[in-house]
């Protein structure tokens, strides 16, 4: 079993959830990002020319294009101290037994075999840059439901992959897209057969635990007309002493009458830049959710986005973030109407405490073709102390004729009645303002499956616990 | 021609110091570059067509005074500006564009460097005007029209201004402004309106800032109606506690008129309150942009600030952009904002249209319907009565 060796594992981050299991690894890239450590990575894993072209293409587009200047303040990235692939072990595992001894142990900690034992459908855990763990129950199989880890996707499935793969986040779409598509490994590959509804979460544990290490996860989810997913990434991670950067990219079709819902809980430790690419295509009477919970990273620049490509097609985002001190949480969602009857709701909760800043960026657009459509935004804001920052930038784009688009905003602190109220119930101000905050966040956690609304309360818990009143 | 500084020389009969001001105006005129598109404020609103290099020479004819006439209380002054600048430096000198910066971008230099004269009005503490005064700016095809209108407002004066913009000729082309600094001593109590009915194919750049001191109050109105192109900011800075700004405006834009609205409710203070509402209908292919921010500082608790821009399109080609944005810097705030775009509701019109009214009448009800409920905050009557006008015949 592991020991905990003497690192500067942060201040608070420790005792509440945090943990720490030494560095093993079979491979260990140079840090650094050039053309031959692109390659280094693509013959590591021996995938297909197109790919290794992909990469490097995809590395030249990276180069080229400025770093984004609104949002977050991201000049302290050093791009050239990052490792930007790393590998745990050497081959997948296929059973708990298999698995390292100190990845076991982290996922002790996490409560990975619990969950499995709760009839949730598969685990797939990233630790380090690759998934090493991963099972699936046998009855998805013989659904025709593929779920697996993205580099085995390509390795396995190649023509639905090259199909697909790139097809939504294209690797100009933007720098950290770019540096996605030239370094990316692991993530999650889904594919839901036509009318298939795949009726239990499917889940995977992301973890980052390496000192400057980078996380360049790449998730493709194709889920085929008529059928139904739900998705679940969950993540917490060890504190470090220098930053780390995670930039993924998810990519979703949902395609004619299919459901899919995507949910996230992110609980990075806050010296990572979280800065990801969501999105999804939506076609005909297709609906796409993201369920979307920001509560860790220094910086997390994210909006999650919907493609409504054909007439029916519907797009939700209900987000949550919470930043604490040091933390901004830029986070949002965009909704692209193309095609006409086509309708899209954002829902945006955030809080902040201790200095924290949150940000909604949000984009409506309607294109000229998108005629009755709908869209509502909506966010509210709960400023906990007078350090802290709420800003909502939301862009609404209307080209059509004939569509209704909305937005309102909100901003307040917790109520003094609500306090007064709690308080002269003999709750601690502390207590009370957790309970608040709780309801506050209600609509979010109430999408949430059980066991990560009982987590999620308890990491509210945590973040509001000793530092307020 | 190019504005340069032998256009300036020509300009007489202004005391040295706003010479050098508008020198130095100049110079940043001829630093600063155009715009960008990717500076986030111009990304929607397209300059590149403006030639600045082919401007006609400034010049525009104004006048103000009482509405109906007749003396004005003592110790009010109402002047042209430049004669002002000459007569009331201690008043003028340290106030002029200090608001409106000439350095903020190249049109604000422009204006502030070649301003074609306006108003200049100060009101004494404690001085009450009951009839409004109307500022009137009329332009020529053949100028480059740039009016300039200061307001000093004395503790606990209160009074009503109206600046009326007015085209020669509806088909006139070339380059418009009209920008007004607004400042309010304590208690002060201000209404005034912007109506800016310029010609439909000319370039129009407008700034108008206020800046209000403790328990003094703002109510401001903006009508945009004329211009190919059209560019407002409408600031309030909020310095003092118990400040009130309320901040109005409502546009029409047909054809191929484009509108951009910027706004700032900027509370740097507590205890203070503003109230933004922006109404705005488009017709044919017109365009609109409206972005808009409140920003609360950090020590500005208790400040309540509402911020809402409705959008009514009547056409489908009309396009209208809306972000209404907040910065939060303080928890013990209420803050709300809210943003519609939307086109006629069809059950009104199946309404109307069942009780017999043709569809083009019912259009109109409805737009005067959707605007009535703003137009009762217009501060007083005589310029409530001008925008209902306006409105009416442009509705027709």
């Amino acid at each position: 079993m592991a020991t905990v060796p003497k690192v500067d594992v942060g201040t608070d981050y420790k005792e509440k959830y945090g943990f720490f299991v030494p560095e093993e690894y079979v491979f260990k890239a140079k840090r650094g990002l050039n053309p031959d450590i692109v390659k280094e990575i693509s013959w590591m894993k021996q995938e297909p020319e197109w790919m290794t072209k992909f990469r490097l293409r995809s590395l030249e587009i990276f180069r080229k294009k400025p770093m984004p200047r609104w949002g977050a303040d991201l000049s302290v990235i050093d791009f050239e101290n990052i490792f930007y692939y790393l590998k745990a072990s050497d081959k997948q595992s296929k059973s708990w037994e298999d698995l390292p001894p100190d990845i076991k142990a982290t996922y002790d900690r996490l409560g990975v075999p619990e969950a499995e034992r709760k009839f949730l459908a598969g685990v797939s855990a990233q630790y380090e840059s690759e998934v090493v763990y991963h099972s699936l129950q046998e009855e998805l199989t013989k659904k025709g439901v593929i779920f697996t880890d993205t580099d085995s996707a390509l390795r396995d499935h190649p023509d639905l992959f090259k199909e697909y793969f790139g097809t939504v986040i294209p690797p100009a779409d933007n720098k950290f897209s770019a540096l996605n598509s030239a370094v990316w490994s692991g993530g999650s590959f889904i594919y839901v057969p036509k009318g298939v509804r795949v009726d239990i979460p499917l889940q995977a544990y992301f973890r980052i635990n390496a000192e400057n290490m980078g996380q360049f996860e790449r998730t493709l989810i194709i889920c085929d007309e008529g059928s139904f997913v739900h998705y679940i990434e969950g993540c917490t991670a060890p504190i470090y002493t220098t930053d780390s950067l995670h930039s993924a990219v998810v990519e979703i079709i949902v395609k004619k009458n299919a459901r899919c819902r995507y949910t996230t809980i992110q609980n990075w430790s806050t010296n990572v830049f979280n800065l990801v690419t969501k999105r999804a295509m939506a076609y005909a009477d297709a609906t796409m959710e993201w369920v979307d919970g920001n509560l860790g990273s220094q910086i997390t620049m994210k909006y999650p986005s919907v493609y409504l490509m054909e007439p029916g097609a519907k797009g939700d985002v209900l987000s949550v973030a919470f930043a604490g001190k040091g933390q901004h949480q830029d986070a949002g969602g965009k909704m692209i109407h193309v095609a006409p009857n086509t309708t899209s709701t954002i829902t945006s909760k955030s809080i902040s405490k201790a200095g924290g800043r949150t940000s909604y960026r949000g984009h409506i657009k309607m294109y000229p073709d998108a005629k009755n459509s709908k869209s509502f935004v909506k966010c509210d804001a709960l400023l906990l102390d007078d350090e802290s920052r709420s800003d909502t930038y939301p862009y609404n784009d209307v080209d059509a004729e004939n569509v209704t688009l909305g937005h309102e905003a909100t901003v307040s602190k917790v109520s003094d009645e609500q306090l007064f109220y709690l308080m002269s119930r003999g709750i601690t101000r502390n207590e009370a303002e957790t309970m608040i905050v709780n309801g506050f966040i209600e609509p979010f956690t109430k999408e949430l499956p059980l066991e990560y609304a009982v987590e999620l309360n308890r990491l509210i818990q945590l973040e509001m616990e000793g530092s307020v009143g | 021609m190019a504005l340069t500084a032998e256009t300036l020389e020509q300009i007489q009969g202004e005391p040295d110091w706003l010479r050098g001001r508008r020198q130095s105006a100049l110079a940043e005129y001829e630093r600063l570059p155009m715009p960008s598109r990717t500076n986030e404020e111009w990304r929607r609103t397209d300059v590149s067509r403006i030639d600045l290099s082919q401007l006609a020479p400034p010049a525009h004819g104004y006048g103000a005074g009482l509405e109906g006439g007749g003396p004005l209380p003592s110790g009010v002054i109402l002047q042209p500006l430049g004669v002002a600048a000459a007569e009331h430096a201690d008043l003028v000198q340290p106030r002029l564009f200090s608001l409106v910066r000439a350095d903020r971008d190249r049109f604000a230099a422009l204006h502030a460097a070649f301003f074609t004269g306006g108003t200049f009005l100060y009101v004494p503490d404690g001085v009450v005007i009951e009839q409004p005064i109307i500022g009137r700016h009329f332009s020529s095809p053949d100028s480059t029209v740039l009016p300039h209108t200061l307001v000093v407002a004395g503790k606990a004066s209160k009074f009503h201004y109206l600046d009326e913009y007015i085209a020669e000729d509806d088909q006139e082309a070339g380059y418009r402004s009209g920008s007004t600094e607004i400042f309010l001593g304590e208690g002060a109590q201000v209404g005034y309106v912007a109506v800016q009915k310029w010609g439909r194919n000319v370039w129009h750049f407008a700034d108008q800032r206020a800046e209000l001191q403790k328990d003094s109050s703002l109510r401001l109105f903006n009508v945009t109606l004329g211009g190919r192109f059209s560019k407002t900011r409408v600031e309030a800075s909020l310095v003092g506690q118990g400040a009130d700004a309320e901040l109005k405006a409502i546009y029409l834009a047909s054809g191929e008129q484009f509108f951009d609205f910027h706004t700032l409710q900027d509370h740097q203070v507590g205890n203070t309150r503003s109230d933004l509402l922006f109404k705005g209908a488009l017709q044919d292919v017109a365009r609109t942009v409206y972005a808009g921010l409140i920003r609360i500082e950090k020590g500005a608790a208790r400040s309540d600030a509402y911020q809402a821009n409705r959008n009514l399109v009547l056409s489908d080609h009309a396009k209208a952009t809306s972000i209404p944005m907040l910065e939060i810097d303080n928890n013990d705030v209420r803050c709300t904002h809210g943003a519609t775009v939307g086109p006629v509701d069809p059950i009104s019109m199946f309404y109307l249209r069942s009780r017999g009214i043709p569809e083009a009448t019912a259009k109109r009800m409805i737009v005067q319907g959707f605007f009535g409920e703003v137009l009762e905050r217009i501060p007083f009557e005589h310029a409530r009565r001008l925008v209902e006008t306006e409105l009416e015949a442009r509705l027709g």
